[in-house]
């Protein structure tokens, strides 16, 4: 097996980390990213998290753009329950990411999500999310494809993600945002 | 300090395999990124492994299609995680995805597209362990073993 | 060194629209490809099928796909041509584009070709499509030509995609 160096510290082609966010002791409600620089063509969002959603195993998130509180959303999912595939849709003022795979009553088990939202800062489109997640929990769990769209075409200058049921996101959840140049 | 995204090691096999290994793992790096390109020999599945642990702390969910049905299965306390479907063949490709590799709190979660001439398949993975993971190893299942040429190769993305 | 995730070219569809999306010459010094695209088709539908070809030819393909559609779910196969993602229609939601990844490993190997395709379309309705889908180029040509089309339209103005070479060292 080869095993490799790089000399190139600090660079990073087309694929950049732009901020990061690591829930802290006591948690938080709501992980934002705001003032997110224009500079790049497409983003990717990586989340690893859990919520204190208690009365279940597993939560999703609401993700919402720019402060948009308004029903200028849409979100589908092709689920796998572990028996079933299964297909859903939600119109509503949030896009609904389930089974990013957060919440548990266990204490130890987390989700993890890739989320890649295409031209987020070209003002000619309504903005399309995809979303690879999932959480299992040995012996039960989801795995997901979500689509989710706000419709405006103004540029993403800010992304706010809060527990779909439960309230607060748990120490140790991380998001990450990756621009990509395009 | 590593680039956002960097490769960490590959292997292309000269020859039939039954397992591949990626081992001293800097800590480096958030997340995992794991592309298999090939296949296996007869009828084999593939597993994911970590630190070598082979008791029975994996878990996965997966959602499959055949061409013609769309189905999920469960797979609970196994010694892996199954990250394959069905027949594997020689045409094969998989991208597996381990967020917070290093993290020595919380368990280990995956998340693994995998294609073939027979299916297309997304599952999700965990690792009931909250040791950071140092090694990697993708294995067929058994005695079987992962055609020659097929290749292997491990990134790493580092966050903020 | 070089660099690991590398822009190669991007292609936007500009007012005439076009019938396809063609990465020429593409450099033989990486080991994966990657192509994000966002596609709109000019069909008078809800949405479009997105097809793959490689080196300008049109044989040896096949593809299996799963997919949810906001209510029901459903897998096929194609055995002759590579069906690889979706652009949404013209009869969707206006201004709406799918979003959708095709990952190509070990390109330049001389070994078939096995693709990737992860895509969504959305639409401010019940009906929106989320895909996975295997493609499989049975050839042990190294890829040099990759093109993107979609079965019934053209895609329309702002379409786009981009090419990226990811190396392994």
């Amino acid at each position: 097996m080869q095993i490799l160096s790089s000399p190139f510290y600090g660079v990073s082609g087309s694929f950049e980390s732009i901020a990061t966010t690591t829930v802290a002791a006591g948690g938080t409600g709501t992980i934002t990213f705001s003032a997110i620089p224009s500079t790049y063509t497409h983003l990717q969002i990586r989340a690893f998290g859990q919520t204190n959603r208690g009365s279940v195993s597993y939560d999703g998130a609401q993700m919402r753009i720019n402060g948009d509180t308004a029903s200028n959303y849409s979100a589908h999912n092709l689920t796998g329950t572990g028996s079933a595939a299964s297909s859903s849709s939600s119109l509503t003022t949030y896009m609904q990411l389930p089974w990013v795979g957060f919440g548990t009553t266990t204490g130890s088990n987390w989700g993890g999500s890739i989320i890649d939202i295409l031209d987020y800062a070209n003002t000619s489109k309504f903005k399309t999310i995809r979303a690879l997640g999932g959480a299992d929990g040995n012996g039960s769990g989801y795995v997901t494809l979500t689509s989710g769209n706000w419709r405006s075409t103004s540029a993403i200058t800010s992304i706010t993600f809060v527990p779909d049921g439960g309230t607060t996101w748990s120490q140790y959840t991380q998001f990450a945002l990756y621009g990509i140049k395009g | 300090m590593p680039a956002t995204y960097e490769p960490i090691a590959t292997t292309t096999l000269g020859s039939t395999q039954n397992q591949v290994d990626f081992n001293t793992i800097s800590s480096a790096y958030t997340d995992l990124v794991l592309v298999f390109n090939g296949g296996v020999t007869s009828t084999a599945d593939i597993w994911l492994r970590m630190n070598s642990d082979t008791g029975s702390n994996y878990s996965r969910t997966r959602l499959t299609g055949d061409g013609s049905t769309a189905a999920s299965t469960r797979n609970s306390a196994a010694s892996s995680i199954f990250v394959s479907v069905g027949t594997v063949g020689t045409n094969a490709n998989m991208i597996i995805h381990v967020f917070n590799y290093a993290n020595a709190t919380t368990y280990k979660t995956t998340l693994t597209r995998f294609n073939s001439s027979a299916y297309t398949a997304a599952s999700t993975g965990i690792w009931r362990s909250t040791s950071a993971i140092t090694s990697l190893t993708l294995k067929a299942e058994a005695a079987d073993t992962f055609t020659s040429g097929s290749t292997f190769t491990l990134y790493g993305i580092k966050a903020a | 060194m070089a660099v690991t995730h590398k822009l190669i070219q991007t292609i936007t569809v500009g007012s005439g629209g076009s019938a396809s999306i063609d990465f020429t010459s593409i450099p033989q010094t990486y080991t994966d490809l990657l192509v994000l695209y966002s596609a709109r088709s000019a069909r008078a539908a809800v949405g479009d099928d997105v097809y793959i070809r490689f080196n300008g030819l049109s044989t040896n393909l096949s593809s299996r796909t799963l997919y949810g559609t906001g209510s029901a779910t459903a897998s096929y196969s194609d055995a002759s041509v590579a069906y690889i993602g979706y652009a949404v229609g013209d009869t969707s939601t206006a201004s709406v584009f799918s979003n959708g990844n095709i990952y190509i490993p070990n390109y330049v190997g001389s070994t078939n070709k096995s693709v990737s395709g992860d895509v969504v379309s959305e639409n401010n309705a019940t009906g929106a499509t989320q895909q996975f889908a295997a493609g499989l180029w049975s050839s042990t040509a190294a890829i040099t030509q990759l093109t993107i089309y979609c079965l019934n339209g053209n895609f329309k103005q702002y379409s786009s995609a981009s090419l990226y070479g990811i190396k392994n060292s």
